[in-house]
């Protein structure tokens, strides 16, 4: 399945701009948790080591073997999401389950089913405009995994799949009629959702974003102490630990969702435009990545996968400065978290796996 | 990327131009959030530097210990003591309604109490903090240091705090604290004052606060986001209040003070020399110690609705008519303006008739012939209703503005009383009726609408005892030392009235006491006082009579000593004492004795 041609192929590049953003990510996260107990950084650690072994392990497969048992992987993961909304009894958080020494967020690698099954999807699609069935069935396939994850209640991680649906559509041909119907419809949607299923906190935390001083102890706080610290940090930054917006916790989840916020207290400018300039050369690479795919299955993949890094750096840099209401999407590679790692190890293992074998097989 | 065709793969063009316009646009939105980045970081960056820095640092006020109050001798008359306060600060709360429920549990008050007590510095940025308990007792400031990390929002500061060592004693001199308002914070007067600070509200507290009001210190700690302390960045220590020496002597004030014990009353010692003033005590009196707390006690209202006004000054702020000590006024006018000599006789038969009526003398026997020096040692009221008489109304409110009646007196005491002295541009333009002369003859021997405080008496003595040398009273020992007052000390003589006129009112003041008059048991030997009496009328004596009941009169002491070279003024003043010479000379001469004692 694997040959020496197929090694050679290998986007060495790609690995090491994931493996240093990752471990930028180390760093900052040591920042801002090693004064707290459980030593972050070196289970952060541990995730690259077991998501470099992944992703080795699943070049071995040809994408294509993978897209074909798409289905199944889906399956799996909709049963999985279905029996934690069952017995939630079992999970730690609702959108966690707990193993004896670690746990797992199933809705993370629900991306790559995600993308997988779209893949397969559009992989023999080649009018120039997508038909109104095909939009219905990508549109019910994501909006299963969608509604299963948002009932968790996880709207970060169920809105990070509607970019992979969209740009799938996207590349399938939208006319523009469609592009209207999708903005009415996600409209309509939006109404539904803040009258019917967004929490009364969700509902501030998107009022904040507008007036972000009306509620500074409240829903205003957590982006009122980022924009803090992200301003505070000027251009050069307040140095390495020395963040004192962090390092005083009055910055929330330093750790996690707010990762970035700490590289703009600590490295300044220079910092945050440095690491957005490391991420825009990772998906510069993706992107261009997609032309030296050997069919659609591939060029969708890649395309895909590239997607989903962009939506999750932008929406989440937006976030953390103040632009974009705080739906608890981790910012990928950085911020601390297994399962969001594995995640984007697995993905950036899908592109590398279309890349190496790019050459048809004679 | 580059989009090319390859003749072995399936054309893949369409979708990779798709692909590249996603891509344009997501390098688009990088740019855009860089761009807002630099925004935030650098030209925003002065802004929210000073947040961050806000938000790292508290400051604390150190409340400065407030300028001590002593007597002439260095007794403490106003301390500082340590205490504890609770301050809630509001910007701190998660949840305001839970905090205030649970907060009102930890300081055993009552929650409607707590919420009016926030309510009432609404206006006041939210991170001031709102002193909600004060006088914290160790185990109230255990329990909340102990659930610091429950309620960031509660905090405990020490708070030095006023404490009279002698409670009751000079309370009216010294004055009491209170709580400035909210209106007042934002006043210009209190520019620099905090949130719950006190300040004084009466006497000697309220006239100098502005000297015995230290600068506060500042303590600048870094905190985390639950407020917890890192460490101290700067600490401004605050700088006390200035000390402030009063002329006041104890030991007299001591004295003054119980001889009044059980009385209602006021009495002022003080040096004729120079206008210092040596005791200064009214009853009843209060403990000021009881409410030097920001929250209004029961004792405080019970003070305010007492019948008896325990929080007034008497000795400058009641009003009596002067009674025969009045008489010493009319002879100086008397012999000033020529209308009667030493020589001048009037004869006594117990009543004298002026304008159709009679007006009795209070020895109904009547004195028999008497001249001047006679009359005053007798106090007799037929004599200085001819001299009053003779003299009209105008010419005695005249000499009883020179000699400092019916004007504030100038101590350094917020809050005298002018007191009235009648003329006839006054009976029509404030009362609205014509004078009648009838009423002259009553204001000559110190009764009608005429009245007077102990003070003002004081003065006027002090005047009569140095011949002439008008002095400010005053309560500071140095005026120069915090500052000069308006009206100042004039040494010199008034020269309005010749010194040899006081010395023959003063011979028969020296009678009064010395020679069997009705000041004599203010006679100490070998102190040469000299005094005159008063008994006032509370109500015309025709009524109480018709009353059918025996109604007390004021009883006044005025006097000097010695009769040569005065060093002490005594004036005493006892509500419903009865004869002058019975209540009040006896007192007076107690002080006299004491003076002698530690003075002389």
């Amino acid at each position: 399945m694997i040959d020496r041609r197929h090694l050679e192929n290998i986007d060495w590049f790609l690995i090491i701009l994931l493996v240093s953003i990752s471990l930028l990510g180390v760093l900052i996260i040591y920042s801002s948790s090693h004064y707290l107990p459980g030593k972050y950084f070196m289970r952060q650690l541990l995730f690259m080591g077991v998501g470099l072994a992944v992703l080795f392990i699943f070049l071995a497969v040809d994408y294509k073997v993978l897209v074909t048992y798409s289905f199944y992987f889906y399956g799996f993961m909709g049963l999985v999401l279905i029996g934690m909304l069952l017995f939630n009894q079992f999970t730690a958080k609702e959108s966690w389950i707990k193993f004896k020494y670690f746990q797992v967020q199933p809705s993370e690698l629900a991306k790559i089913a995600i993308i997988l099954v779209l893949a397969q999807m559009f992989s023999e699609y080649k009018r120039n405009y997508v038909s109104l069935s095909a939009v219905w069935a990508s549109s019910g396939l994501t909006a299963v995994l969608f509604i299963l994850v948002a009932l968790q209640p996880d709207l970060g991680t169920a809105v990070s799949f509607l970019p992979l649906l969209l740009g799938a559509l996207t590349l399938a041909g939208l006319r523009r009629r469609a592009l209207v119907w999708i903005f009415i419809l996600s409209i309509l949607i939006g109404l539904a959702g803040w009258n019917f299923y967004l929490k009364d906190y969700q509902k501030k935390r998107l009022t904040t974003v507008v007036f972000p001083g009306k509620d500074p102890r409240g829903a205003g706080y957590q982006i009122l102490q980022s924009r803090i610290a992200i301003g505070s940090g000027g251009f050069l930054g307040k140095g390495y630990k020395k963040g004192t917006q962090s390092q005083l916790r009055f910055l929330p989840a330093r750790h996690t969702d707010f990762v970035f916020s700490v590289v703009g207290e600590e490295f300044g400018f220079l910092g945050a435009a440095a690491i957005l300039s490391l991420y825009f050369l990772l998906i510069a690479r993706l992107f261009s990545s997609a032309a030296k795919s050997r069919d659609r299955t591939g060029v969708y993949i890649i395309f895909m996968v590239g997607l989903m890094f962009s939506f999750q750096v932008l929406v989440n840099v937006a976030m953390v400065v103040g632009l974009f209401p705080i739906v608890g999407i981790p910012l990928p590679l950085l911020s601390y978290g297994g399962s969001s790692l594995l995640t984007n190890f697995l993905a950036v293992s899908l592109v590398l796996n279309v890349k190496m074998r790019r050459f048809v097989n004679i | 990327m580059r989009v090319e065709k390859n003749r072995f793969y399936e054309d893949l063009s369409l979708i990779l131009r798709r692909a590249q316009v996603v891509y344009f646009v997501v390098g688009g939105l990088f740019l855009l959030l860089l761009f807002y980045f630099w925004k935030v970081q650098i030209l925003d960056h002065g802004k929210y530097w000073a947040l961050s820095e806000a938000n790292r640092t508290r400051e604390n006020v150190i409340t400065a210990p407030r300028g001590l109050i002593t007597d002439r001798n260095d007794v403490i008359l106003a301390d500082n003591a340590g205490s504890f306060k609770a301050s809630f600060i509001r910007e701190n709360c998660q949840d305001y309604d839970r905090s205030v429920k649970e907060i009102s549990r930890l300081l055993e008050i009552e929650e409607t109490d707590l919420r009016a007590r926030i309510a009432k510095y609404e206006s006041f940025p939210l991170f001031k903090p709102i002193v909600v308990k004060d006088n914290l007792d160790l185990r109230q400031v255990s329990r909340i240091e102990s659930k610091k990390l429950e309620f960031p929002e509660l905090v405990v500061e020490t708070d030095p705090r006023r404490f009279y060592p002698f409670s009751a004693l000079a309370a009216h001199v010294i004055g009491y604290m209170q709580e400035l308002s909210p209106e007042e914070i934002k006043s210009e007067a209190f520019r620099g004052r905090n949130l719950g600070d006190l300040v004084g509200r009466t006497g000697v507290e309220k006239e100098y606060d502005p000297f015995l009001v230290g600068v506060d210190g500042k303590l600048t700690e870094v905190v985390d986001s639950v407020g917890r302390s890192r460490g101290e960045v700067g600490r401004v220590d605050p700088s006390p209040g200035q000390n402030i020496r009063l002329t006041l002597d104890f030991d007299l004030q001591q004295k003054a003070t119980q001889l009044l014990e059980g009385k209602e009353g006021a009495i002022v010692v003080m040096d004729p020399r120079n206008g210092e003033v040596l005791a200064l005590a009214s009853f009843p009196t209060y403990d000021p110690n009881k409410f030097i707390t920001r929250f209004s006690p029961e004792e405080w209202m019970d003070l305010i609705n007492r019948a008896d006004h325990p929080l007034e000054n008497r000795s400058i702020r009641g009003l009596y008519s002067p009674g025969s000590i009045f008489k010493l006024t009319v002879a100086l006018g008397g012999l000033d303006s020529g209308v009667i000599t030493e020589q001048t006789t009037f004869y006594c038969g117990g009543s004298a008739r002026f304008y159709g009526r009679p007006f009795a003398c209070w020895f109904a026997g009547g004195h028999g012939v008497q001249d001047l020096p006679g009359a005053i040692q007798h106090s007799c009221n037929v004599f200085f209703y001819n001299t009053g008489r003779m003299l009209g109304v105008e010419r005695i409110a005249q000499y009883a503005k020179i000699l400092g009646l019916g004007d504030k007196t100038g101590i350094d005491l917020p809050g005298e009383k002018e007191g009235l002295v009648p003329t006839e541009e006054w009976s029509r333009s404030v009362r609205k009726t014509e004078w009648y002369p009838g009423e002259t003859i009553s204001v000559s021997i110190g009764q009608g609408p005429l009245v007077v405080t102990p003070l003002q008496v004081a003065i006027e003595t002090a005047l009569i005892a140095t011949r002439g040398k008008r002095v400010t009273p005053h309560l500071l020992e140095s005026p120069a030392q915090v500052k000069k007052k308006e009206k100042g000390i004039s040494d010199s003589p008034s020269g309005e009235i010749r010194p040899d006129i006081f010395e023959k009112v003063i011979k028969g003041m020296w009678r009064s006491v010395n020679e069997n008059g009705t000041g004599h048991f203010a006679m100490v030997e070998g102190f040469d006082v000299c005094g005159k009496t008063g008994s006032t009328q509370v109500i015309g004596r025709e009524k109480a009579e018709k009353l059918g009941r025996h109604i007390k009169t004021h009883s006044w002491f005025t006097g000097f000593a010695p009769r040569d070279n005065p060093q002490v003024v005594v004036t005493i003043l006892v509500e419903f004492g009865g004869m002058g010479g019975a209540t009040a000379a006896p007192l007076a001469k107690e002080l006299f004795d004491l003076y002698k004692k530690k003075y002389d």
